[in-house]
């Protein structure tokens, strides 16, 4: 028990602490960015506006006080819970990310298991049958993949399945001219599918890499030589020795990879129209829309941490070796 | 070996789908898709900002403009200007409602106007000392000063109702134009539908969905023939697909170098950075440089033939005076600066006491086209022994550099008051305004007159003298501020069934403007 309190305690200690940090950073790189909040709003009616018009905005925002006061002001509001007024969405924070965070979890949330679940399969197989034909498309295809951009095998996708082939949708979380109560769950998955897989195929590549590499280290150890001596096969060693420790590194980067996927789900989400909360993301920021820019940024590294919290966990679970009390062990990978 | 067949084999059979016939050729159709983008982040509030360009959908105007920009009477069926031209007299229309029932007022109006003002949106009515409502159909504006520009909100700030409006109001607007919102879903599409107490024309698509996908998802959504219209950028439109005609509008969507007018006499702006250019401040270099554009080459190989060549910053728009443009003749350009004393240099670029004929031109470096012109301007500026080295950078750099070194800019607006922005010498160096400190007496004077003048249309003729009067202006031939390059065309691949009728001059922005005729479309497939 105790070292269970322990360790969550410190957790907690830890995550305000970083979450301080990332607040007051993230404000003041905000502030130093040469974004114009005033001229990013206007845009092409920047020609229509003069001065005497350009400060009402600046004072409707509170961008007319010093920025120490602004921060205050936003920390003092954060503290009792409010997390701000939007000025690129005209509406608070909180109801900007609230409508738009339920289709970024879902898109997310079953993006990064199927980016697990595969990947660490076809790891296990590459591995498995090393040096095979099937190996080598498994390591062809995460090279590839690994060094494409999300954005360009969204376009490739829609390219292919949406406009030649017609089989998926071309954009948006529901069918077109559909009211949002209107569409079924099949065709909430079937909008799904294609920034699914676009999200997905990220995250498959690294995992399958890690993991052939941790396996294939297994299969040539001791242990493995001496279950192939008493007859079982490679696969038979892959499976039954070797998957529960070569689940450890991909444990660790499924769990590090939490920020990539935010960051690629911010493409994918441009590429179909997919109403989450990556437009959201790049309007705070090319806006200058501080208050929504914080709220994500601390979000974000909210759900990092305690990703990586749940990794360094699922470790003990994994390989009881590994000894909760000391830290150092918490971030050792493998045995 | 077996990859490779089923490669080939997925190849076909997608190339064989692709080509299918993608529009149905069925019954009239009413409902649209339209993926023009132009999604406002912060709703649909005209107080705010909303309907500046192209339909305000959801509210109506007191005045509308026609595909060729003449005025017609909307909400508004009278409207005055008191002979000290500092009160507008405005008679609404009787028998107007809202999409809720409700009926519209000259208290709305009222409402609108004095809302705007105070509310720090994109709207500037800082000129604007008051609007009341006398009666139920009169409004009554008062104007701190002369400013005839101000009329230009009677075309683009569309009317909200005084008794609904609120802070949710930007994301369910109530108001009297001819649709209603049924639906919008942030960052994917919105749908309305027409507003059955509509008092005006009605249209036949009675249900409108706006996609709001990026370029390429669109265009990719027209070849799935999912889209009724789209608008695709100038690089891409060539690839017509199926079914589809392209309809090209014209624009003032303009893009041109603005010169530093004054030489560098080591001031600063009121950042600390340097205000001045000893070459451009030459009205010589200014003048062969007009003169030295090939403009077409630049519509050519920049723009991929889709833009018009520019010559000042509101091409075919009633104000603009075509008289003060230099034709190209690079000739011309070489004896005017043999005979200001620029002598060719031994590097082929020209010499004045001292001086090489040198400098850089900024542009923003994320924009492609502005570099291309950049380095082609650069090219041709060669000719004339100009040595023009094109320099990439961000908006913030450019806020820096821009009062001492060219800079390539986009402009183009519906309003004359973008012109007066851009050359009054009261705005030298506020903002991007008049970057480029461009002062001229005879220029303020004929500004000052258009602003006074009894009506827009009577202003017209002043803000022509400003451009050139036939001894000075702004223009090329006067004092050349500005060297006006191209202005872009704004490329709609269109459903091969609809009609849009023809198509205003569109100002800066490209997308939502062709939602401005959209009363006018029509079915024409049976």
């Amino acid at each position: 028990m105790t070292i269970w309190t322990r360790f969550v305690a410190i957790r907690f200690l830890r995550l305000a602490l970083l979450l301080a940090g990332v607040a007051v950073v993230a404000f003041a790189l905000a502030k130093l960015s040469p974004v114009d909040p005033v001229t990013a709003y206007l845009g092409p009616n920047i020609a229509k506006v003069g001065p005497e018009q350009r400060a009402l905005i600046a004072a409707r925002w509170g961008l007319d006080q010093p920025v120490t006061v602004q921060f205050l002001h936003w920390l003092s509001n954060l503290v009792s819970g409010d997390f701000g007024w939007s000025a690129t969405y005209n509406a608070p924070v909180t109801a900007v990310i609230g409508s738009r965070v339920a289709a970024s979890a879902a898109l997310m949330g079953l993006a990064w298991l199927l980016s697990g679940v595969i990947g660490f399969s076809l790891g296990v197989i590459a591995a498995t049958f090393q040096g095979g034909w099937c190996d080598r498309i498994i390591r062809v295809y995460a090279y590839v993949l690994a060094s494409t951009p999300t954005f360009w095998i969204a376009i490739l996708l829609l390219m292919g399945f949406s406009v030649a082939l017609g089989w998926t949708p071309v954009c948006c979380a529901a069918p077109i001219g559909l009211l949002p109560g209107e569409a079924t769950l099949l065709q909430r998955l079937h909008h799904l599918i294609l920034p699914l897989v676009a999200l997905s195929i990220l995250g498959i590549s690294q995992i399958a890499l890690h993991t052939r590499a941790k396996m294939i280290d297994i299969l040539e150890s001791d242990f493995a030589t001496y279950a192939r001596a008493q007859g079982a096969s490679r696969l038979d060693v892959a499976l039954r020795h070797g998957a529960r420790n070569a689940a450890l590194p991909a444990i660790t980067v499924l769990f590090a990879s939490l920020g990539e996927l935010f960051g690629g789900s911010i493409l994918a989400e441009q590429v179909f129209a997919y109403p989450g909360l990556g437009s959201a993301t790049i309007e705070a920021g090319v806006r200058g829309d501080v208050p929504l820019l914080l709220a994500i940024a601390m979000g974000t590294t909210l759900f990092v941490s305690v990703g990586n919290t749940i990794a360094d966990i699922l470790y003990v679970v994994a390989d009881p070796r590994i000894d909760l009390a000391s830290d150092a062990a918490l971030r050792e990978i493998g045995p | 070996m077996s990859i490779r067949t089923c490669l080939t084999a997925l190849l076909a059979a997608s190339a064989l789908v692709a080509f299918h016939p993608t529009t149905s050729l069925a019954a009239p159709k009413t409902e649209l898709v339209l993926a023009i983008g132009g999604e406002p982040d912060d709703g649909y509030d005209p107080v705010l900002g909303w309907g500046r360009y192209g339909h305000p959908l959801f509210q109506s105007t007191l005045l509308t403009r026609e595909a060729d920009l003449s005025t017609t009477p909307d909400l508004a069926t009278a409207w005055s200007l008191s002979d000290d031209r500092l009160t507008w007299t405005v008679k609404v229309r009787e028998g107007v409602k809202f999409s809720d029932g409700t009926p519209l007022s000259a208290k709305d109006v009222a409402f609108t106007f004095t809302e705007t003002a105070k509310s720090g949106g994109a709207v500037d009515l800082s000129v604007m000392e008051s609007a009341t409502a006398t009666d139920d159909e009169t409004v009554v504006i008062k104007l701190k000063r002369p400013w005839i520009t101000f009329v230009e909100n009677f075309y683009s700030l569309g009317i909200v109702p005084a008794a609904e409006y609120d802070a949710g109001y930007a994301r369910k607007p109530v108001g009297s134009g001819p649709y209603r919102m049924v639906s919008w879903t942030e960052g994917e599409q919105l749908i309305v539908e027409a507003n059955p107490f509509y008092y005006g024309k009605t249209s036949p698509f009675t249900r409108i969905t706006f996609l709001f996908t990026g370029e390429d998802t669109s265009l990719a959504a027209a070849n799935a023939g999912k889209v009724d219209v789209v608008s695709v950028p100038a690089t891409l439109a060539d690839s017509l697909p199926n079914g589809f005609k392209a309809v090209i509008a014209d624009t003032v969507d303009n893009r041109g170098i603005v010169f530093p007018m004054l030489r560098n006499e080591g001031k600063t702006d009121a950042g600390g950075y340097p205000i001045g250019n000893d070459v451009t401040s030459d009205i010589a270099i200014r003048k062969a440089i007009n003169l030295g554009l090939d403009r077409k080459a630049l519509v050519d190989a920049v723009l991929l033939g889709h833009g018009t060549p520019a010559y000042g910053p509101a091409d075919g728009l009633p104000w603009s005076n075509p008289e003060g443009r230099l034709d190209e003749d690079v000739d011309a350009a070489k004896a005017l600066l043999d005979q200001a004393g620029w002598a060719p240099g031994g590097d082929g670029v020209r010499v004045k006491d001292g001086l090489r004929a040198a400098f850089d031109v900024i542009y923003p470096s994320s924009d492609s086209v502005r570099q291309g012109l950049a380095v082609m301007l650069s090219e041709q500026m060669k000719a004339l022994g100009i040595e023009i080295t094109p320099k990439g950078d961000t908006w913030e750099g450019i806020g820096r550099l821009k009062h001492a070194n060219p800079v390539l800019f986009g402009w183009g607006s519906h309003s004359p008051q973008e012109v007066y922005s851009l050359y009054q010498s009261d705005w030298a160096g506020i903002e991007s305004y008049n970057a480029g400190y461009f002062s001229n007496a005879a220029v303020d004077a004929h500004f000052a007159e258009a602003q006074a003048a009894e009506s827009l249309q009577a202003s017209y003729p002043f803000w022509k003298q400003a451009e050139w009067d036939g001894k000075t202006g702004f223009s090329a031939k006067g004092d050349a501020g500005w060297a006006w390059m191209v202005n872009l065309d704004h490329v709609y691949f269109v459903s091969e069934c609809i009609d849009v009728g023809e198509t205003q001059i569109e100002p800066h922005g490209h997308g939502w403007p062709i939602t401005s005729t959209l009363q006018n479309w029509k079915w024409t497939c049976n």
